[in-house]
């Protein structure tokens, strides 16, 4: 009876450059297809993708098998370059991992708040796919319930600066206030909307919304207080914009710096600053070679947000004190799920060999006894499997500081002979046992 | 007495300097305020010395030595208007360095030659050498923020985020004031030049002369008039229009030092 151990393999802002982060950036048709590869194999698994982060969580019985298989899918999508940019995390190093990422302490801005929806997110299309199933879940939502404590408990997400406000920040440094300033946003997602709402909180003067599909654009326009544009006319707003904030998910870039070019003559000079939120990168790197152009992408914030992330430091070592709490606290929990479904099991196997042995011993004396004597015999039959399963009961319910699965129940399990195999018909196994599930 | 005075004022002027580049590693209000007392402080010093000067030569100062303490004293003048307008202290890591700079060779050298003949003393020449002056001031410190921008605009554009990034203005403000600078030292300049050629057609020579000061000066005039056009008409900003300014400010300083030190008779006769 070998437990599930949770592994992570992925690459970060932190491991690896966009350049490698932007081919491995799987649209949702390419993520159900990995999920449903990884779960025919039997593991569960969790693929977070994210700007900043490509990170696949699995639960598996044999980790080794699991690690091979997924490094297969990364590699076969980043090539073999990619690989060299991975980190592995497994058992308790993979649990802290998730738990800091979800709670935006792996994140390129400290606190953002972005990351916990983007991990919930990508929970939900597991499930959706089947991919994720008992551990993962459990493991997901105790990460959140972390998340909760480090925002509720510490200043931490109270002074993030989201990739948009860092945004914000830099365009100070070009033009001293945004007042009266024209922003284009291009692509009307999520990071484009929460860009939208720290450019006007900034004080830009008009917002424009161009989006492949209009109706999303309207929609963002109407709750932000945007016009919309046409985007077939794209380039053709730059000539009134001042910024530009781009975050689509198309594959190739929309701005290169030949398409770029001969619209920088209506301008008169006025610099124009492009923000790529986007990975793979909506703006090529060479637009920010042209004269008055300044280009920023996903990893050059980071830098920006570097600057200063120092502030935050003190509130991360907090929020780091809350993981490592949380982390042993679902291990605990752990240990004692892995130990329930045993000690039921055991209880149940007790019982039914006490309560086979005192109708043998009834049957055997027959009518000799009186109701009470017979009672009597089966009080004595319970009391007996009672006081010698007591102490295991009390050990097994006790053991959980370890990360690791509960060693304890696993040596009961296989000193009883128990196993899901036998298919001993006990409730709590059936429900919460990840393993009797699994192996079925 | 006027030489002490200058020795204080110049002795203030460095430690606001120091006090500026201080205040670049370390953003605290008190050095701003250090900074604004000893400029202000040295440049009521320096104004009291050049007021001495002025009346004991009779007309003007003239001479290397007072040329380059007058421009100087209106760099920092300058200066330190535009920090109480705006509040921008950091500009004050430039220009007070450079200040400094132009100041000590001045008042190690004391008097020096005079570029003007006691014959071309004349009652509007005064006004002739302080526009040029005032000019030229302006000028030095829109160099100095045209060499902040592209300083900023290095940055900026290499993503490199290093100290200057976090402390100095932003472009859009760099490129502003630069443009007004250069407006201003742009109408001393077109001054001068009139007042120049007023001279000029009654001195001896004639209007048109030959010499390392006029030529150099028209062609600086040239420069950054064609500057301000192509701004106006040209859509001309930031980097390109701050080379120029940094070059047409060379060219004048070229022309400032030819008349003291002439290059092939360099003053009117």
């Amino acid at each position: 009876m070998s437990a599930m151990e949770l592994l992570c393999i992925g690459l970060s802002h932190k491991s690896a450059p966009v350049e490698v982060r932007e081919r491995l950036a799987f649209g949702e048709t390419r993520l159900t297809e990995a999920l449903a590869e990884l779960r025919h194999t039997g593991m569960e698994a969790l693929w977070l993708s994210t700007c900043n982060r490509v990170e696949v969580y699995v639960a598996a019985e044999d980790a080794e098998v699991a690690r091979a298989r997924v490094l297969a899918q990364l590699a076969s999508a980043g090539g073999e370059q990619a690989l060299s940019h991975l980190y592995e995390h497994r058992g308790e190093a993979a649990m802290v991992h998730l738990f800091r990422v979800a709670s935006s302490l792996d994140s390129m801005v400290l606190g953002e708040p972005q990351i916990l929806g983007q991990v919930k997110d990508a929970l939900e299309l597991a499930q959706r796919e089947g991919a994720a199933r008992g551990e993962l879940v459990r493991v997901c939502s105790a990460a959140f319930g972390t998340a909760k404590r480090v925002r509720t408990e510490t200043a931490i997400g109270r002074s993030a600066t989201s990739m948009a406000s860092a945004a914000v920040e830099l365009a100070a440094k070009i033009f001293g206030s945004l007042e009266g300033r024209v922003v284009l946003l291009v692509g009307a997602g999520e990071m484009g909307e929460l860009a939208a709402r720290h450019l006007a909180h900034a004080g830009a003067g008009r917002l424009l919304v161009c989006n492949r599909t209009r109706e999303r654009a309207e929609r963002l326009a109407a709750e932000v207080g945007a016009e919309v544009r046409d985007f077939a006319q794209l380039h053709a707003h730059l000539a009134a914009a001042d910024v530009v904030v781009c975050s689509t998910a198309s594959p190739l870039p929309l701005f290169t710096r030949e398409s770029v070019a001969p619209y920088l003559k209506g301008r008169r000079g006025r610099p124009l600053f492009m923000v790529d939120l986007a990975v793979p990168r909506d703006i090529a790197p060479d637009v920010n070679s042209l004269d008055g152009v300044y280009a920023y992408d996903v990893d050059d914030i980071q830098k920006v947000v570097a600057e200063n992330a120092a502030a935050r430091a003190a509130e991360a070592e907090r929020a780091q004190v809350i993981v490592a709490e949380e982390v042993v606290r679902y291990s605990r929990a752990r240990a004692l799920r892995d130990g329930v479904p045993v000690l039921a099991q055991l209880r149940a196997r007790a019982t039914e060999i006490a309560s086979a042995e005192v109708e043998r011993t009834l049957a055997l004396l027959g009518s000799e006894l009186t109701d009470k004597q017979r009672k009597s015999v089966a009080a004595m039959a319970n009391a007996i499997v009672n006081k010698l399963l007591h102490q295991p009961t009390m050990k097994l319910r006790a053991t959980g500081s370890a990360s690791e699965p509960n060693r304890l129940a696993d040596a009961a399990a296989e000193l009883f002979g128990l196993d899901a195999a036998d298919d001993v018909h006990v409730p709590q196994a059936a429900t919460t046992g990840v393993r009797s599930g699994a192996k079925q | 007495m006027t030489h002490s005075l200058l020795s204080i004022a110049c002795h203030a002027y460095g430690l606001a300097a120091l006090v500026y580049l201080a205040l670049l590693v370390r953003p605290v209000e008190a050095l701003a305020w250090a900074g604004r007392l000893m400029v202000g402080g040295g440049l009521l010093l320096h104004g009291v010395a050049l007021a001495f000067l002025w009346t004991d030569q009779g007309s003007l100062p003239v001479g290397m030595a007072q040329g380059f303490s007058t421009v100087a004293f209106l760099s920092l003048a300058i200066f330190l208007a535009l920090d109480v307008a705006y509040r921008r202290p950091v500009l004050g890591a430039f220009v007070t360095p450079l200040a400094v700079a132009v100041l000590v060779p001045g008042v190690l050298l004391r008097g020096g030659s005079s570029p003007l003949d006691v014959d071309g003393r004349q009652p509007l020449l005064p006004v002739h050498v302080s526009v040029a002056l005032l000019g030229l001031a302006a000028f030095a410190v829109a160099a100095m923020v045209a060499a902040m921008y592209l300083l900023m605009e290095r940055q900026v554009k290499g993503k490199k985020f290093g100290l200057l990034f976090a402390r100095l203005p932003s472009l859009q403000f760099l490129d502003e004031l630069h443009r007004k600078l250069v407006l201003w030292g742009f109408l001393a300049l077109s001054l001068t030049l009139v007042s120049g050629a007023f001279f000029a057609s009654r001195s001896p020579g004639g209007l048109w002369q030959w010499e390392w000061k006029t030529v150099a000066t028209l062609v600086a005039w040239v420069v950054f008039g064609t500057t301000l056009q192509a701004r106006m008409f040209g859509g001309w900003r930031g980097r390109r229009v701050a080379l120029l300014t940094m070059a047409g400010f060379g060219i004048l300083l070229l022309s400032f030092l030819s008349s003291y030190a002439p290059l092939g008779g360099g003053a009117f006769r």
